[in-house]
């Protein structure tokens, strides 16, 4: 069901082969009134870069800030390795956070700021240097090593927070928006060397982030958060391909919305009709519905479509007149508006340098696709 | 010239002759303050310096004039005896030397009770970090004099706090608290405590909170996060406060004179003797420029140690 090239061993989480590192049960945590995380329940296994992904203000920082220890749970439990955390103050925790700011000591050198944590943990100054300049070499800043955080750009201070991070080995690293100051470009970059780096060192990664592309990119799973809540967990391909609402449909990635009623309800195949879409959707898989049931068919806008000519067959498709083409670079964007009055997004990879017969604005088109382009969701 | 004028309506001419003397926008905001000072006090400390080299005469005023014109030339007098005799009475070193002590204990003792003080001011919530502010600066509200003679009530043998302890049966025959070296640290410590929190208040409500909690995220408990995060970080707060209350506490007069006994010669009671009791004006004179002195070097030594600080960060 699932495409991805990793074997069941490296997916516990599918094979149940080993207990959770970090077991998240029932925490809920309340600013008086205010329920800032609404009982999240969360296994975490052994090397994993997991995600938490949603919107602003939708609690994800708050949740890692328990784990961190700053704040406590009003109700549930933490658990790390097999410990659990209650009442267990943030420098006695197993976990080092990389901070949204970075919070770098302004005081300190690069260097100085590093070997904070080992000294107060009692590793001796010459073992502490020269793990150190291990770890500065590993995000490669070992010729800024003297200079203090106000003389360093963004992208080398967020290698700093990340380095500190890093050098004491924690059992989970926690990054709060590890990547949010940085441009597109480096911040892809450094995509690749977090990744690289965790590869590296083998430790457990909760990266907290808004950006869908990002977690998208770096993580082996993803949570996604609304309001306090986990809304659904799994597997980057999953998450995209198999949302289990509409708000995570339309949360991770672009997505079409038809709105209609199921008219047929067989043990592999399903039909809805849509006055939305002004047409029936025939779709290849089944779902726990029933007849007559209210239901969204999601439709991500790279698997519509797009022709001059009807196509064939009487479901799955729709005219319409193109109203806009955003022009992307590696792909473009129609904008259908279909007879019923829908608007709808399809993407088209530009595989010539110049297209003369390209279809273009103000032209009636078909929109179509196959039985198991899109998803039906119920919620 | 006149075709300038000509051409230049008046309102801008009175602006581009400001601009021609160096003054426009921030030149003239600083201007005012700067002639303020010049005025009203480069001036007047030019008149005490002048005081300060000239004989003393029974006589009004009770100094000889620094220029004397004889009919045929014009004579300066300058008489830097009131300096020699500085040193040479042992009084008047005696005195500096217990003002700086003083004015450095009483600020020790002020950082010590202040700084725990403002830390918790500026890590209280809203609606109480300004009303306790409010609570360290009501004291500005009555009269510095009437809150001193109020200690004297407090302090005295039959004040407030020798009664209640004689009343209690804690003691039998009052302590002698009034007229002593440990009224005037009290006194001392009591006024300026205000100068030396609001400082270190203004330094600690801009800590980040994030760097406390990165701290202690990265093992540091909450002793080592205050000896390495937060009391570096207020470095600049620290040496402020210390100058705002170290300085003006040397030359202090009201506090030693109201709550000091007799051996309690601080530089400023010895002034106000030597103007007012000996009207030894010169040597008054020279007194007052020798304190100046004696202060402005331990001050540049503070600010641009805290330059230093605040450039770092
Ligand atoms: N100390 C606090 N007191 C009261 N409310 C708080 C506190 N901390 C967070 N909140 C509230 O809890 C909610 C979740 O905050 P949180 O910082 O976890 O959001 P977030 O998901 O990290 O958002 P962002 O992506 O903007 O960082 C917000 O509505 C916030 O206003
Ligand atoms: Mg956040």
């Amino acid at each position: 069901m699932i495409q991805n090239a990793h074997a069941a061993s490296s997916r516990p989480w599918v094979a149940e082969t080993e207990p959770p590192f970090l077991r998240i049960q029932k925490v809920t945590k309340k600013f008086g009134d205010f329920t800032a995380v609404d009982e999240v329940s969360l296994d975490i296994y052994r090397g994993e870069l997991f995600c938490l992904l949603g919107g602003s203000g939708c609690g994800k920082s708050t949740l890692l800030r328990m784990l961190a220890g700053f704040e406590a749970p009003s109700e549930g439990r933490i658990e790390i390795d097999g410990q659990d955390m209650a009442g267990i103050p943030p420098y006695e925790r197993p976990t080092n956070m990389m901070f949204q700011s970075y919070a770098l000591f302004p005081h300190m050198t690069v260097e100085r700021n590093i070997a904070y944590g080992l000294l107060r943990e009692g590793v001796k100054r010459d073992e502490a240097m020269s793990r150190v300049a291990d770890i500065l070499k590993l995000v490669q800043m070992t010729q800024f090593a003297r200079r203090k955080p106000h003389q360093l750009s963004g992208g080398q201070r967020q290698r700093v927070a990340l380095a500190r991070a890093l050098v004491k080995r924690p059992k989970v690293l926690l990054l709060d928006e590890p990547l949010g100051a940085l441009d597109k470009k480096l911040r892809e970059e450094t995509q690749f060397e977090l990744l690289k780096i965790q590869e590296t060192l083998g430790i457990t990664f909760i990266v907290v982030t808004h950006d869908q592309e990002e977690a998208m990119t770096l993580s082996t799973r993803i949570g996604v958060m609304d309001e306090g809540q986990i809304v659904q967990v799994g597997e980057p391909a999953e998450i995209y391909e198999h949302p289990s609402s509409r708000f995570v449909a339309d949360f991770v990635g672009s997505v079409n919305l038809f709105e209609g009623r199921i008219s047929v309800d067989e043990k592999d195949r399903l039909e809805i009709d849509s006055a939305e879409m002004g047409g029936t959707i025939h779709v290849g898989h089944s779902t726990s519905c029933t007849l007559d049931q209210k239901v969204w068919y999601a439709l991500r806008p790279e698997k519509v479509r797009l022709d001059r000519e009807e196509p064939v067959g009487e479901a799955n498709r729709a005219r319409g007149m193109v109203e806009e083409v955003l022009y992307l670079g590696g792909q473009s964007i129609y904008k259908i508006k279909l007879d019923s009055g829908k608007s709808v997004k399809a993407t088209k990879p530009n595989l010539l340098r110049h297209e003369d017969d390209a279809i273009s604005w103000d032209e009636p088109a078909w929109i179509s696709w196959g039985d198991t382009a899109g998803v039906v969701l119920t919620r | 010239m006149a075709t300038l004028i000509e051409r230049v309506p008046p309102m801008r001419w009175t602006a581009g002759l400001l601009r021609r003397l160096g003054l426009h926008g921030r030149g003239l905001v600083i201007a005012v303050p700067f002639l303020w000072l010049l005025v009203f006090f480069l001036v007047p400390f030019l008149v005490v310096g002048k005081i300060s080299v000239s004989e003393a005469l029974i006589a009004r005023p009770p100094y000889a004039p620094l220029l004397e014109w004889d009919g045929w030339r014009l004579n300066i007098i300058v008489n830097i005896e009131n300096f020699r005799y500085l040193w040479t009475d042992s009084l008047y070193i005696n005195a500096y030397f217990f003002s700086i002590q003083v004015a450095f204990v009483s600020a020790v003792i002020a950082l010590l009770i202040g700084y725990p003080m403002a830390y918790f001011i500026a890590r209280s919530p809203e609606p109480r970090r300004t009303f306790l502010l409010m609570m360290v600066i009501l004291p500005f509200w009555t009269s510095f004099l009437l809150r001193v003679y109020a200690w004297q009530g407090f302090l005295r043998s039959n004040g407030v706090i020798n009664n209640t302890l004689i009343s209690m049966g804690i003691i039998d025959t009052p302590i002698q608290m009034l007229q002593t070296n440990f009224a005037v640290y009290l006194g001392i410590v009591y006024t300026y405590l205000p100068f030396m929190i609001l400082p270190l208040y203004a330094n600690l409500v801009k800590l980040e909170e994030s760097l406390l909690e990165a701290s202690a995220d990265l093992g540091g408990r909450p002793m080592a996060t205050f000896f390495y995060v937060t009391l570096p970080l207020s470095l600049p707060g620290i040496i402020g406060g210390f100058m705002l209350v170290f300085i003006p506490a040397i030359g202090e007069f009201v506090i030693p004179e109201l709550l000091g006994g007799p051996d309690t010669l601080m530089i400023g009671r010895v002034l106000w003797n030597e103007f007012f009791s000996n009207r030894d004006w010169p040597v008054a004179s020279a007194v007052a420029i020798a304190m100046l002195v004696a202060v402005v070097v331990p001050i540049m030594i503070l600010r641009s140690l805290q330059a230093r600080l605040t450039e770092e960060k």
